[in-house]
């Protein structure tokens, strides 16, 4: 068991320290930054100013060498346009984006897994249609139309919700609602696959045969087996909704990381923007690793390995 | 001479349809208390769907159309889904051909054996455990204390079908089926269990049907046997009756088909010409009419009923007085 953790946590070093690497590769993929910075007309000399002053004057191998050095101390730059640390202005706008996060994953896990479960256990009925319908259009229906929608349907024609901004409860709603939505379908769709697939083994004939009624052969044994590839579709799907908050946090103004991603493009604020990208590279790696720990703690088998 | 003893378990006509095909077609017989009954085939030939008509347990697809299964003075073939569940486990259990998926890889062994008599007895989970361990010790597994807290994938296909046995066997069913139950297991593994059903019979007089497609095994443990081709028995006997004076040409042809310790090879093993036909291919008459070499017109178009052939010996063919000519026909 502690080799496991070991070993998970090794790799999750490799994999974090891939991302700085490719961060850092990408950044520079498009040449000096310092042009990006600069107003238009600027003089030589200005531009050779601000070169020197930002490091870009010196080789790629020592901007990366100090790249790296600078992040290892936490020091992650200034925002180049706001003169303050890059990772203050991200951590002021991060507990907006967990929230919605968190209220987006509410809704993918919260109706994604019962759907799911109900679709597996009542196969081919009505209850499997109605929802398989359900699952397909929150699957193929495009982010920003559904928010669209959502907001003309309730806030602009109803008016129970409001349209858009931060707030109360009833503001995070919709927001959560149209980030939800495709997280949802792939909660739904993975529950109902691992739920039919181990109805169809041996040990729950094997549970009925003993006598065990069939809710509670569901509940001790069969959803049990089927959590684990469902465990791993969450890991992926709380970075998938980081990323997706950057369309959402725009519809609605929601000021998160996402729409901060935006301004900061916008602004060639790139080392906000490069802030941003490792915070959600991140996610996915500690995600991913928490959710070898948690098949650990699900699978003897895992556990028990020697 | 005695009465005979009354059956405990009294299957008849048992029917059961797969979308329109027949493919368990009014299958009967009885079984003894502490008597263990084999049901011998081919794969397909039905004999593992009448073993999970008889729990309740068909696949979806699967339906039981006619039959009764009288269980001591109760027809289980009436009884409620509810009904049914709590007789499975209780009165009656079932043992699967491959142990290590039946059961529960993230539960614990012991859980798994003790929830199968907390569901039945209500008993405390301390009591149940205590209970778990004992079946341990019944079904021979050593240091049981520690094998409770272990998972399946710990154990060995002999162990894990040894915890089956003791989870069918934890609220002393009168009659334990068992699917195959050897099939999957080493040899050598394979006379341990059987070894160890033997006991079972004998220290609780538990009937067994054994559903089985190897004859070395019904020899071995079997009191009476039924034949059972495309669906339906072919012949039913005492099992040494039916060794000595096979009454069905497929039974006469199944036994020279098995190779044998005891007697000199003297050429090839006998094989059966031709395979079994589908449930769509059956027709009006006796479904082995396409392989047997006796077959007459009246095989195919007359199914033969089962015909007494002495004491408890039965057999379902038109030709059963040309029965040595099979014999003569070996090689």
């Amino acid at each position: 068991m502690l080799r496991y953790v070991g070993e998970r946590l090794l790799q999750a070093m490799i994999a974090i320290f891939g991302v700085l690497t490719i961060v850092f590769i990408v950044m520079h993929l498009s040449g000096d930054p310092t042009l990006l910075l600069v107003p238009q007309g600027a003089s030589a000399e200005m531009i050779a100013d601000l070169r020197r002053e930002l490091g870009f004057d010196r080789p790629l191998w020592v901007q990366y060498v100090g790249y790296l050095n600078d992040l290892i101390h936490l020091d992650f730059g200034e925002s180049v346009v706001q003169r303050v640390p890059a990772i203050d202005i991200v951590a002021s706008r991060l507990p907006y984006t967990i929230q919605l996060a968190a209220g987006a994953l509410t809704v993918a896990i919260g109706v994604g897994i019962p759907a799911g479960i109900l679709m597996a256990t009542r196969r081919g009925g009505w209850l499997d249609r109605v929802l398989t319908a359900v699952v397909v259009t929150g699957q193929s229906v495009p982010t920003f139309l559904s928010a669209i929608l959502l907001i003309f349907v309730f806030a602009v024609t109803l008016g129970w919700l409001p349209a858009s901004g931060i707030g109360g409860l009833s503001n995070l709603v919709m927001p959560s609602i149209a980030l939800g939505a495709l997280s949802m379908s792939t909660f739904a769709r993975m529950t109902r696959i691992s739920v039919a697939d181990e109805l169809s083994k041996d040990y729950v004939r094997a549970a009925r045969a003993r006598g065990l009624p069939m809710p509670k052969i569901i509940v001790r044994h069969v959803l049990r087996n089927a959590s684990i590839p469902v465990i791993s579709i969450a890991a992926l799907e709380i970075g998938n909704l980081l990323a997706g908050a950057v369309i959402i946090e725009t519809v609605f103004a929601w000021p998160g990381i996402g729409q901060l991603a935006i301004q900061s493009i916008q602004a060639r604020d790139f080392l906000i923007v490069q802030v941003i990208v490792l915070l959600i590279s991140f996610v996915y790696v500690i995600t991913a690793v928490l959710a070898d720990f948690i098949y650990a703690i699900v699978d003897p088998r895992i556990r028990l390995a020697r | 001479m005695h009465e005979p003893i009354r059956p405990l378990l009294d299957v008849s006509d048992l029917t059961v349809d797969i979308d329109g095909a027949r493919v368990v077609d009014g299958v009967s017989f009885t079984v003894a208390p502490g008597e263990v009954m084999a049901l011998v085939g081919e794969s397909g030939c039905g004999k593992s769907l009448t073993a999970f008509a008889m729990l309740g347990l068909l696949p979806s697809v699967a339906r039981r159309t006619e039959g009764r299964i009288l269980l001591g003075d109760r027809d289980l073939a009436t009884f409620s889904e509810r009904q049914l569940r709590k007789a499975r486990g209780k009165d009656i259990s079932i043992i699967f051909q491959e142990p290590s998926a039946s059961l529960d890889p993230l539960a614990s062994v012991g859980s798994q054996i003790a929830d199968a008599y907390r569901i039945h007895t209500g008993a405390s989970r301390a009591d149940a455990f205590e209970k778990a361990r004992q079946m341990l010790v019944d079904v021979g597994i050593p240091d049981p204390d520690r094998r409770l807290d272990q998972f399946p994938f710990e154990l060995s296909g002999g162990m894990c079908q040894r915890i089956m046995i003791a989870i069918a066997l934890i609220c002393g069913p009168r009659v334990l089926v068992a699917d195959e139950p050897t099939t999957a297991l080493d040899v050598t593994i394979q006379a341990q269990i059987l070894d160890l059903m033997k006991k079972l019979v004998a220290d609780h007089g538990t009937s067994i049907v054994l559903i089985t497609h190897d004859m070395g095994v019904v020899a071995d443990i079997a009191d009476h046997v039924a034949v059972m081709y495309a669906g339906r028995i072919a012949e039913i006997a005492p099992v040494q009756d039916l060794f000595d004076h096979p009454a069905h040409p497929y039974t006469a042809l199944l036994l020279a088909s098995v190779p044998r310790l005891d007697v000199a090879p003297k050429a090839d093993l006998a094989t059966i010409e031709g395979s079994v036909p589908t449930p769509q291919e059956f027709g009006p008459g006796c479904h082995f009419a396409s392989r047997c070499p006796l077959v007459t017109d009246k095989c195919r178009v007359e199914q033969p009923p089962l015909f007494a052939q002495g004491y408890g010996h039965r057999s379902a063919c038109w030709h059963i007085d040309r029965i040595a000519e099979i014999t003569g026909m070996l090689p």
